[in-house]
């Protein structure tokens, strides 16, 4: 089974709201993709409609090519975080793990190397009603690794969880991915997914905004804009004009570059022999492209209302 | 399913309410069995009484520890968001239904048996002194009797029935109070209620129809006759309930968003 999540034209009405409205993506195997977007922005829906919690009114989801519904022992195909808090509050973390064992026909076996693995060996035989969010999250995440799945989805996985613990689980996240594992983290904090996810799906009211690369995103969002800091500014103006680029003077040895790349602006600047003492691209911050995204997704949405 | 019903008995085992609903429901129903052997007096032979019956009166209590067993299955998961967890474990929905009742059955037919038994241990023990001996035409409370067997193994039938029927209305309430009250007042409310229905017809009607009142004809031995269903019956009446009970609360079950 190809280990892919495919959400196809979701749509789910709640009353009046429209909390899906056409959501269609695909997670791949190998990278951590994340789920981005504002509060209500169907997240957590698309992944209750994935996990067969909830019925679509249209569209459809499979996961490695099948309905979740379908599958006879489903922690075995994928794993999912959803709510930390769903648990019954009197049974031990360990018996909590035993019980989700059986349901897949799994040995007890694997229960006590998972509580080692999240970092909750000692707590093992405490009522997991006792819990703070952070011990849940990673409880919870024990249970979606349970069945060793191929595709995992986790919903806000950071949540209450301390620095060390959104470092730990970072870590993981990589790893799950570098096993060839589907990985789907959903979060509304960008910087938490920095430097983890290798791919975004940015949704906004219901839909997908942007579904890229978080290289690409970040590219597209510096506007490919280079520094260069120089003493010789007129030669270099005249060099970097004279091969196309726009420039402008920004600083008594300052200039901003457009349109073209900044290893090409070094090559170009050493080849004419102009000294410069800095050329760097102006990087935004995925958080910044994010949010330019999603507000030009809300400007949007309020203006055709 | 296989791995449901190992998952549901998990669960049932790793929790502190079970366990302890199943002890009560042996020992009310053993108390109130003896407390009515012991106050119910036959003073002469022809008194009328049905001594079998008479010794599992304590199955009327011992059916409501039966119920909450079945509604903590089901509405103490929807209580505490559980059951998302459990159906993304099992997202086939008839099959955990199907998986709680078989564990519940036999959890119940098991607690049920042991409640049966002890009741008539007590009525045989107890009984003589109120006055229910050979001389009054009551021989000792016995199993080996073919009367009083029906009525002691319909008990625990009437016992996995009530919890097959509560099972089944609190996965069409979820909610845990909406459940028990609604269990309890078919359980005991019912019964009251048609007895001051005043036109006897109607009244005779609603008797066969009420799945206490008619799920306990199965313990009468010696008024069968003059009851409104047979023994059989009437507990066919409250399988009937049952079932139509779980299916309801399974067709919700599938349709409904979790």
């Amino acid at each position: 089974m190809e280990a892919t999540i495919e959400v196809s034209g979701l749509r789910k009405r709640f009353g009046a709201t429209q909390a899906l409205d056409g959501m269609s993506f695909t997670v791949r195997p190998g990278q951590v993709t994340g789920f981005v977007g504002p509060n209500g922005a169907g997240k957590s829906t698309t992944m209750r409609v994935v996990l067969g919690l909830d019925a679509a009114d249209e569209g459809s989801a499979l996961v490695g090519g099948r309905p979740y519904r379908s599958l006879r022992t489903p922690l075995r195909h994928v794993g999912a975080l959803l709510d930390a808090g769903a648990l019954q509050p009197s049974r031990t973390a360990r018996d909590h793990l035993l019980w989700l064992a059986r349901s897949q026909g799994l040995g007890a076996g694997r229960t006590d190397a998972l509580l080692e693995r999240v970092g909750l060996a000692a707590a093992a035989k405490r009522r997991a009603g006792g819990f703070s969010l952070g011990m849940r999250q990673r409880l919870g995440i024990a249970a979606a690794l349970l069945g060793d799945p191929p595709m995992l989805m986790l919903d806000e996985p950071f949540n209450g969880l301390d620095p060390e613990g959104i470092v730990w689980i970072r870590g993981l996240l990589r790893s799950l991915a570098a096993e060839g594992r589907a990985v789907l983290v959903s979060s509304h904090l960008m910087s938490e997914l920095q430097d983890t996810a290798g791919h975004l799906v940015v949704a906004g009211r219901g839909r997908v905004v942007a579904d890229t690369s978080v290289a690409d995103l970040i590219e597209a969002a510096s506007g490919g804009q280079v520094t260069v800091r120089t003493t010789a500014r007129e030669p270099a103006m005249s060099a970097l004009a004279g091969a196309g680029a726009t420039v402008t003077v920004t600083g008594r040895d300052m200039l901003t570059v457009a349109g073209m790349a900044a290893e090409h602006v070094v090559r170009l600047l050493g080849d004419r022999s102009v000294p410069f003492s800095e050329v760097s691209a102006h990087r935004a911050t995925l958080e910044e492209a994010y949010l330019d995204l999603t507000r030009d997704a809300v400007d949007f949405r309020g203006a055709a209302r | 399913m296989r791995y449901a019903v190992y998952a549901e008995w998990t669960k049932l085992r790793t929790m502190p309410g079970p366990g302890w609903l199943l002890a009560g429901t042996v020992v009310l129903t053993v108390a109130l069995s003896a407390v009515a052997a012991s106050s119910v007096t036959c003073a002469s032979a022809g008194c009328g009484h049905d001594a079998a019956r008479i010794g599992l009166q304590g199955v009327q209590l011992g059916q409501a520890t039966v119920a909450l067993l079945a509604v903590l299955m089901v509405c103490g998961e929807y209580g505490t968001g559980m059951i998302r967890t459990s159906l993304v474990a099992m997202p086939r929905r008839t099959a955990v239904l199907a998986a709680k009742a078989a564990v519940l059955t036999g959890l119940t037919l098991a607690a049920g048996t042991a409640a049966v038994l002890g009741s008539v241990l007590a009525g045989r023990l107890l009984l003589p002194g109120s006055g229910f001996t050979p001389a009054h035409g009551y021989p000792p409370l016995s199993p080996a009797d073919g009367p009083t067997l029906r009525a002691a193994a319909g008990s625990v039938l009437y016992l996995a029935l009530i919890a097959l029927l509560s099972l089944g209305v609190a996965t069409a309430v979820r909610d845990s109070a909406a459940a028990t009250g609604t269990v309890l007042g078919l359980l005991y409310l019912l019964p009251l209620a048609v007895r001051m229905v005043a036109d006897e017809e109607a009244q005779r009607l609603l008797w066969q129809l009420s799945p206490a009142s008619a799920g306990l004809a199965v313990q009468a031995t010696t008024d069968a006759a003059v009851l409104p269903l047979g023994p059989w019956a009437g507990l066919g009446v409250l399988a009937a309930w049952a079932s139509a009970a779980l299916l309801a609360g399974g067709l919700l079950l599938r349709r409904r968003d979790a």
